[in-house]
């Protein structure tokens, strides 16, 4: 990679980082694991980047190439979530801004998130990012139809652990 | 509104997008930083192997053939060799340090890159040193002891007494030269495994970062 195009990669990651820690957000439990992952994927991207060809929108790619990591990093350190980890930690909901049911039930919802596999979680994660299923196709590798049937497959499977 | 829907409206709220601001200079020493932990490694196994072989020549220090060399030349020889040896790798750890500290404080591709050549190069020089190391104090005791064991003496004598001598020194330099070898050849394995791995990450890295800046 020449300068010209370091400084543009480097441009471009500052402008949209926050996919990046998005996407640590939903993979990660602690401050140190999202740094880590971060730093991953930052420089998986930058791997990368030579043979980005600007075919695909630079966010696109990055959501493809930092999910990816996330998801390659969590199998191999098979890491496995419990809800008291995340409960502590990564959403820093503040208990005033909800009344009691509606912070319970957010607090169910994403711990039941955190126990999905590492590819279910990231089809959640482009849902909740508010991709469309072509995007999320594009993104995954799968076909639409194969995005959509995965999805509601994720949802009953969100639903059980829910209503056991 | 089913649950994901509930989620993403939480998801997206202001104030669970706010995370730390990378400015442009953290995240370029994000790419910069990958060589030092590779380089705290080396560090680390440097000190490890020290303990090793300080453990080991603990364990042989009262074995029967030490106990020979007690009172001759080859015991004090043998100290100062050893004195010399810790001296020489002490020095060999400031320097593994000192690349360490450098190369985790560096956020400037030119000085990494001058840093970790620095590093391979340390390394390099520090299996050498062993290495030679390893043969020289060898050849050192068993010449000194040729001269000066009483049991060795005689036996020299008896073979020269006998007409074998010729075959008496070929049979010891042979054996020394075996002996040599096997160790030298374990060494370099064992060097070649342990610290080929880590300079061939710090290759890679420095290959990277060449290209990043031609």
């Amino acid at each position: 990679m020449n300068k010209e195009q370091e400084h543009s990669f480097i441009a471009l990651l500052e402008r949209h980082q926050n996919i990046v820690h998005k996407v640590c957000r939903l993979y990660t439990n602690d401050y140190d694991a999202h740094n880590d992952l971060f730093q991953e994927i930052t420089i998986q991207l930058w791997k990368a980047y030579p043979k980005f060809r600007g075919d695909a929108k630079f966010s696109t790619w990055m959501y493809r190439i930092g999910l990816n990591t996330a998801i390659t990093l969590y199998r191999k350190s098979k890491r496995r979530v419990t809800t008291q980890d995340f409960d502590a930690v990564q959403f820093r909901i503040k208990a005033e801004d909800y009344d009691d049911t509606e912070e319970q039930q957010l607090k169910l919802l994403y711990s039941a998130v955190k126990q999905l596999n590492d590819i279910e979680k990231a089809l959640v994660f482009l849902y909740l990012e508010d991709k469309n299923y072509r995007e999320i196709s594009e993104t995954m590798g799968i076909s639409e139809v194969n995005a959509r049937v995965k999805m509601n497959r994720v949802k009953t499977k969100l639903r059980t652990i829910l209503n056991p | 509104m089913d649950e994901l829907d509930i989620l993403k409206k939480d998801w997206n709220k202001e104030e669970n997008q706010n995370f730390p601001k990378l400015s442009y200079n953290d995240i370029y020493k994000m790419l910069l930083k990958k060589s030092s932990s590779t380089v705290k490694w080396i560090f680390i196994i440097s000190i490890l192997e020290f303990l090793f072989w300080t453990i080991i020549s603990f364990g042989i220090k009262d074995n029967e053939s030490m106990k020979r060399l007690k009172g001759t030349d080859s015991e004090t020889v043998l100290n100062v060799l050893t004195v010399l040896g810790y001296i020489v790798l002490c020095y060999f750890f400031y320097l593994f340090y000192k690349n360490y500290k450098k190369i985790s404080t560096t956020d400037n591709a030119k000085k990494l890159m001058e840093n970790i050549l620095n590093t391979r190069r340390t390394v390099k020089q520090y299996v050498g040193f062993n290495l030679v190391f390893v043969v020289v104090s060898t050849v050192v005791v068993v010449l000194i002891e040729f001269n000066q064991d009483t049991h060795l003496e005689a036996r020299v004598h008896e073979a020269a007494a006998s007409g074998h001598i010729f075959m008496f020194y070929s049979k010891i330099i042979l054996i020394t030269a075996g002996i040599l070898t096997i160790t030298i050849t374990i060494l370099l394995g064992f060097y070649a495994l342990i610290y080929g791995i880590l300079l061939k990450r710090l290759n890679k890295n420095y290959k990277e970062l060449k290209r990043m800046d031609l």
